[in-house]
């Protein structure tokens, strides 16, 4: 050092051995260049130089800085340096050094030229700092970044493909949805509205839709559930709307809205659905017709033969003639069953078009029963009836007659589904606003999986089907009218085991 | 021994409730026009009426209010006999004494008819 200082003409001895013991402590590596020398070696590198660099002070003087980078060349930073000595201006790079060891350390290195009086840069004094585990860091979070804007584009393009997905589905759909907001104004329709009301898109979009087709959609009761659905999130399904449409005339729509369930930005939005029915209704009420004129006509046929039967037979029993007794006895069980064919499918039309008239009157329960029960022992010659429970005491307000037709069919169903009987078992509960009929037999029994749809119209379970005649009707009549009554009819059974049908009916207070 | 009026636009039903009727020693007289009921009443004066209530041209519920407004014929039992129960009612409001559902029984139709000569 001593001998670096003496080189430097007219400088005070103290005052340089400080400023050198500061250069000396920093913690930042320092060194200085002679440029007028060629290659502008290193003349000086202060011990924090030393201990960045890994090389001793022998090492380093008489360099030119360039050895730090090594082989790594191509580097900006070493532009930027070349340029700013050649000008001799002052310049601060990140660079890429080598320790001795090889390892890469990232520097902050500041340049700064020294001029003589005459303005001639004799010197350059550069100062650097170990900025490596910064720009690990940095590398790490532009690594992150990189990441998380990979992801971002993935879940915008995911969202973009469910969006697309969503879209077909609903464009495919055939049914009419809308979107409204909490003004009712129309925000978008789908490509099935648009056809099915024969309008552009923008013929609707922003209108109220209480406005559109001439007031057509603003009817009181629609206005309200539409305008209860966003406060109260109050959703609701099948409202029937049967109006005069422009272009597409007399339709019978049916509607349901709901409140668009996701939070933020979209949740003050309706969702209405508009189904067409027209075409089915229609379908369902011919088919409805058909059932019950059909069964009419059969009305006329059948008292021909029911007549005729019972006056032959009136006639053969004038003359003791038995020869033929049997064969009278077989045909009026099968008019019968053809009677209660009619009149169960007549039912069904009635129920499915809510014709059915129930007229309710007051009366004693155990009369009920007891007439069903004489009603099908006339019946049969095959099975008892055992009646237990109840008291003669329970008085009920219901329709005696479609009680007493769900009583013969039950009973009915018990004798006819357990050829192997002899018994079918009747007994009354009285429970707390309710009375109970179970009817148990030792029949065939019903499979679990049949349970439920036993009471389904015209179905019939399997195993069921293949051994008895039937249409699947009468149980459906039965809870149908059990239904009316404000009661349930359910059934408790197993293959092989037998089954327990069990309705309950509410009894009068008193 | 009663002289029966029967009206059905079905001949079948007519040619069967006939049968029955006159099996019982009655005499019987049968019509599938309606419009011909009232001046048939006149002209015979029969006991009874069995009329149906569906019947093109004229309903038998409106042949049933024209009987009852005919002086003449006003007190003629009149009997319904319908494949429809529901409509009983029509059935009673236009005039008719009793009401028979289609398909009978023998013994359901000697039963009102009987009852209904007696009255």
């Amino acid at each position: 050092m001593d001998d670096f200082l003496r080189q430097l003409p007219h400088v005070d001895q103290t005052d340089i051995r400080l400023f050198a013991a500061a250069v000396s402590a920093s913690s930042n590596g320092v060194v200085i260049t002679d440029n007028s020398q060629p290659d502008e070696p290193i003349i000086y590198c202060n011990k924090a130089f030393e201990y960045l660099t890994g090389y001793t002070n022998k090492e380093i003087i008489g360099h030119n800085c360039r050895f730090l980078q090594d082989g790594d060349r191509d580097q900006e930073a070493r532009n930027l340096l070349r340029e700013a000595i050649a000008k001799g201006e002052h310049c601060q790079v990140e660079i890429r050094n080598y320790k001795k060891d090889g390892r890469l350390i990232w520097n902050e290195l500041m340049i700064s030229p020294v001029k003589d009086q005459d303005g001639n840069i004799t010197n350059f004094i550069g100062i650097q700092n170990d900025i490596t585990r910064r720009k690990e860091a940095e590398k790490a979070l532009a690594a992150e970044k990189s990441y998380l804007e990979e992801r971002v584009l993935e879940r915008t393009q995911d969202l973009q493909y469910s969006e697309a997905y969503l879209s077909s589905i609903i464009e495919t759909i055939r049914e009419s949805l809308v979107v409204l907001n909490e003004h009712m104004q129309v925000l978008s329709v789908n490509d099935h509205f648009c056809r099915f009301f024969k309008i552009a898109q923008d013929d609707i979009k922003g209108k109220v839709l209480f406005e559109h087709n001439d007031g057509r959609w603003n009817l009181p009761e629609l206005k309200n559930l539409l305008i209860n659905v966003l406060p109260h999130n109050n959703p609701f399904e099948g409202f029937e709307i049967e109006s005069e449409f422009p272009k597409i005339g007399r339709k019978l729509l049916v509607l349901n809205a709901r409140q668009v369930t996701l939070k933020g930005k979209y949740q003050n939005r309706i969702l209405l659905a508009i189904e067409d029915i027209t075409e089915r209704r229609e379908i369902e009420q011919r088919k409805e017709d058909f059932i019950s004129i059909a069964s009419h006509e059969m009305k006329t046929p059948l008292t021909s033969i029911k007549g005729n039967l019972q006056l032959l037979q009136r006639k053969a029993q004038r003359n003791n003639d038995t020869q033929y007794s049997e064969g009278f006895a077989t045909a009026s069980k099968s008019i019968l069953r053809l009677e209660k064919l009619i009149y169960d499918l007549l039912d069904v039309s009635k129920i499915q078009s809510g014709k059915v008239g129930f007229s309710f009157t007051t009366f004693n329960f155990t009369h009920l029963i007891n007439e069903a029960v004489e009603g099908i022992l006339a019946t049969t010659q095959t099975h008892n009836i055992i009646v237990t429970g109840g008291s003669s005491q329970i008085e009920i307000t219901a329709d005696y007659g479609r009680l007493e037709q769900v009583l013969l069919n039950l009973l009915g169903n018990a004798i006819k589904y357990s050829p192997d009987g002899n018994s079918v078992k009747v007994h009354i509960s009285i429970l707390p606003g309710y009375l109970k009929v179970s009817i148990t037999d030792t029949g065939v029994g019903i499979h679990e999986r049949d349970h439920k749809r036993i009471f389904e119209r015209f179905y019939r379970a399997d195993q069921i089907a293949e051994k008895f005649p039937g249409v699947g009707i009468g149980l459906y009549v039965c809870n149908e009218i059990i239904k009316e009554h404000k009661g349930t009819l359910w059934v408790e059974s197993a293959e092989g085991k037998g089954s327990v049908f069990s309705f309950t009916i509410p009894v009068n207070r008193s | 021994m009663a002289k029966i009026l029967i009206c059905d636009d079905e001949q079948e039903i007519l040619d069967i409730t006939k049968l029955i009727l006159e099996d019982s020693g009655h005499h019987v007289l049968a019509v599938t026009d309606s419009l011909m009921v009232e001046n048939l009443i006149e002209k015979e004066m029969p006991d009874m009426l069995l009329i149906d209530l569906w019947m093109p041209n004229l309903s038998g519920d409106q042949v049933i209010k024209e009987v009852r407004k005919n002086p003449n014929i006003t007190h003629l039992p009149v009997i319904v006999i319908s494949a429809s129960k529901d409509v009983k009612e029509i059935a009673y409001a236009s005039g008719a004494d009793g009401f028979l559902e289609k398909p009978y029984d023998i013994d359901a139709l000697l039963d009102i008819v009987e009852k209904h000569l007696m009255h």
